[in-house]
């Protein structure tokens, strides 16, 4: 029996040892896990790190300046992150901050803009109450010395006036003055009135067209700018050119400079900013900062023309076609007398670029440039067979559609000083004297006895169709003026 | 919509219309010397206010204060493009008529007298 003990205990102690083996070995295993997992942890503690440091040194402000120009922003830097919650927060991290920075910046122009706008309503103000003055002065004096150094100061004045109206505009200013309509050859000579340059500027074709009143002011201001940038984009010895051109719909004010033109990208940013589309922001029109462009867009879009930049002229430089749609056009009667038909060519000398089949006038909605018309309208009215009147009302409906009014000398009221052109029997009295000739009253149909002999002279009567398409006109207008909030200076709330 | 009539003032400035020049090139105008248009000249190639003045002058004479009036511009301007005109014969001038010499007032009083004392 005592043998055996030795045996037990041997085999006590194997089985001891072999459990100590087999927890050494596990513990052996779990240590390793625990270090490798503790590593693990390690390296996705300090990739976290360092991603929140690249977030700080590197992505923020990459986010930051892509707000100026276009830079790529980087994202996670390291890839095992991508998807986890961290990568997410980091995200939003960003994204907040990308809308602090935006909402900071529309702030900031808003009130650059507002500030900018109102200083320039002021400097307006004072150019145009200057361009009165100056007016005054001119009419005042008579000495060619005066006017020379009048006339100078009236330049400056004017392309004073242009620089605080433009900027005012690209701040989401009204143009500012309301004209009255005007015809287009006066509006283009009107822009070329405020450019430094104008002696270099030709308008070379006249047409019979005229702007309606509440565009007026804006197109000059356009063509202006167009007309400064093609003087200032070329050399001093070379011309401006402008051509008036009909068009289908519309009319074309055709700008061509003999300058260095410009290359595929500059064209392309001016035509954005042509479009009008893009909000424009002043801070960002380089330095020293380019308004032109900027502010035709601006313009163009508010008023519905169209400019474009992107063909080249005949003489090397840029060709800028402003478009009119008819909607701007209308036709003015300026109190003036006419010439014989047929001694001054109305119609343009230069054939329209397109060949554009032209409608017949009678198919358009709204009276714009026609050549004069040499035989009456077919179902000519009543009163192109009547006597003309010496002069008529100005309220008639229809009196810009009436072709015999450029070609009827008689209707101006003839300055007394030309008596003496029209020697007739009837004034001189029996004796020889000179008898005083009344001067014919201007027609007044309710004051002149004859009025009531004329009961059949109603106002031209607009067709059904007519009244319909004005009244859907308004009404389309009133839509879509209440669908666009506006706040008191006509800017879209954005 | 009321087609107006009369010209907007102050869209064209006076230098454009002039291109620059404040001296007419002659001398000779006044306010009531008067102008008559020369009828057998070409218009083309005359700038819009000459054109107007063409108009304005063709169907007799004008005086020069009366075309400024008519169109709105300031005197001198008027002379500046009236110079041109009659420098390409458009346009002729005339002396103003001049005032008819009245006799003396004492001879009259004098002549008045000697009737009053002969009847």
């Amino acid at each position: 029996m005592t043998q055996q003990i030795p045996e037990v205990l041997f085999w006590c102690v194997v089985a001891a040892l072999l459990t100590t083996a087999v927890l050494l070995l596990r513990q052996r295993g779990l240590t390793a896990n625990a270090v490798k997992r503790n590593a693990l942890l390690e390296g996705s503690l300090r990739a976290r790190d360092e991603e929140a440091r690249h977030l700080v040194e590197v992505r923020l402000p990459a986010l930051a300046n892509s707000m100026h120009q276009p830079v790529p922003v980087p994202g996670l830097l390291d890839e095992r992150l991508t998807g986890t919650a961290y990568a997410q927060n980091l995200h939003r991290v960003m994204e907040q901050f990308a809308g602090a920075a935006e909402k900071a910046q529309a702030r900031a122009d808003q009130s650059a803009k507002s500030a900018l706008k109102a200083a320039m309503r002021t400097l307006q103000g004072l150019a145009n109450e200057q361009q009165l003055s100056i007016s005054d002065m001119q009419d005042r004096h008579d000495h060619p010395d005066v006017l020379r150094d009048l006339l100078e100061i009236d330049h400056a004045n004017s392309q004073f006036g242009r620089r605080a109206q433009a900027i005012a505009v690209l701040c989401g200013s009204w143009p500012g003055r309301q004209r009255a309509a005007s015809p287009l050859t006066d509006v283009v000579r009107g822009a070329k009135s405020r450019i430094r340059d104008y002696r270099r500027v030709q308008v070379r074709t006249q047409i019979d067209v005229a702007v309606v009143s509440r565009a007026v002011e804006p197109v000059v201001l356009a063509v202006a700018e167009l007309l400064d940038n093609a003087a200032r984009h070329s050399q001093p010895n070379t011309t401006v050119e402008v051509n008036l051109q009909p068009a289908h719909n519309g009319a074309c004010v055709v700008i061509d400079d003999a300058g260095v033109g410009m290359d595929g990208q500059e064209a392309q940013q001016a035509g954005t900013l042509l479009s009008g589309r893009r909000r424009v922001d002043i801070n960002r029109l380089g330095d020293p900062p380019r308004f032109g462009f900027a502010v035709i867009g601006v313009l163009a879009q508010r008023y519905g023309f169209k400019v474009s930049v992107d063909t080249r002229s005949p003489y090397g430089g840029v060709r800028a076609v402003l478009f009119l749609p008819s909607a701007l056009l209308t036709h003015v009667d300026l109190d003036e007398p006419a010439l014989p038909a047929g001694s001054v060519p109305s119609v343009p000398s230069v054939a329209p670029a397109r060949s554009v089949p032209v409608a017949q006038p009678e198919a358009r909605p709204v009276p714009i440039a026609e050549p004069l018309p040499d035989h009456a309208p077919a179902g000519g009215r009543a009163r192109a067979a009547q006597p003309s009147a010496p002069d008529r009302p100005a309220t008639e409906p229809d009196s810009f559609a009436d072709p015999d009014r450029f070609t009827d000398p008689d209707r101006f009221a003839e300055p007394p000083t030309r008596a003496h052109a029209h020697p007739q029997s009837e004034s001189e009295t029996a004796g020889g004297l000179p008898k005083r000739r009344r001067r014919r009253p201007v027609a007044d149909p309710q004051a002149s006895p004859a009025a009531g002999d004329r009961p059949a002279d109603p106002p031209a009567e607009r067709s059904v169709h007519e009244t319909a398409q004005r009244m859907g006109a308004f009404a389309r207008g009133t839509r879509s003026g209440r669908a666009a909030a506006h706040d008191d200076e006509g800017n879209p709330l954005s | 919509m009321t087609p107006s009539r009369k010209r907007e003032k102050g869209l064209v400035r006076p230098y454009v219309v002039t291109d620059g020049r404040a001296h007419p090139t002659r001398n000779t105008f006044d306010l009531v010397t008067l102008v008559i248009a020369a009828t057998d000249r070409p218009l083309s190639g005359l700038s819009p206010e000459e054109l107007r003045m063409m108009r304005l002058c063709r169907p007799g004479a004008l005086s020069v204060a009366e075309v400024a009036g008519h169109l709105a511009l300031p005197v001198s301007v008027t002379k500046v493009l009236l110079g041109d005109l009659v420098d390409s014969g458009h346009i002729i001038t005339r002396a103003p008529v001049p005032a008819a010499q009245l006799p003396d007032a004492q001879l009259l009083q004098e002549v008045l007298d000697g009737l009053r004392a002969r009847l």
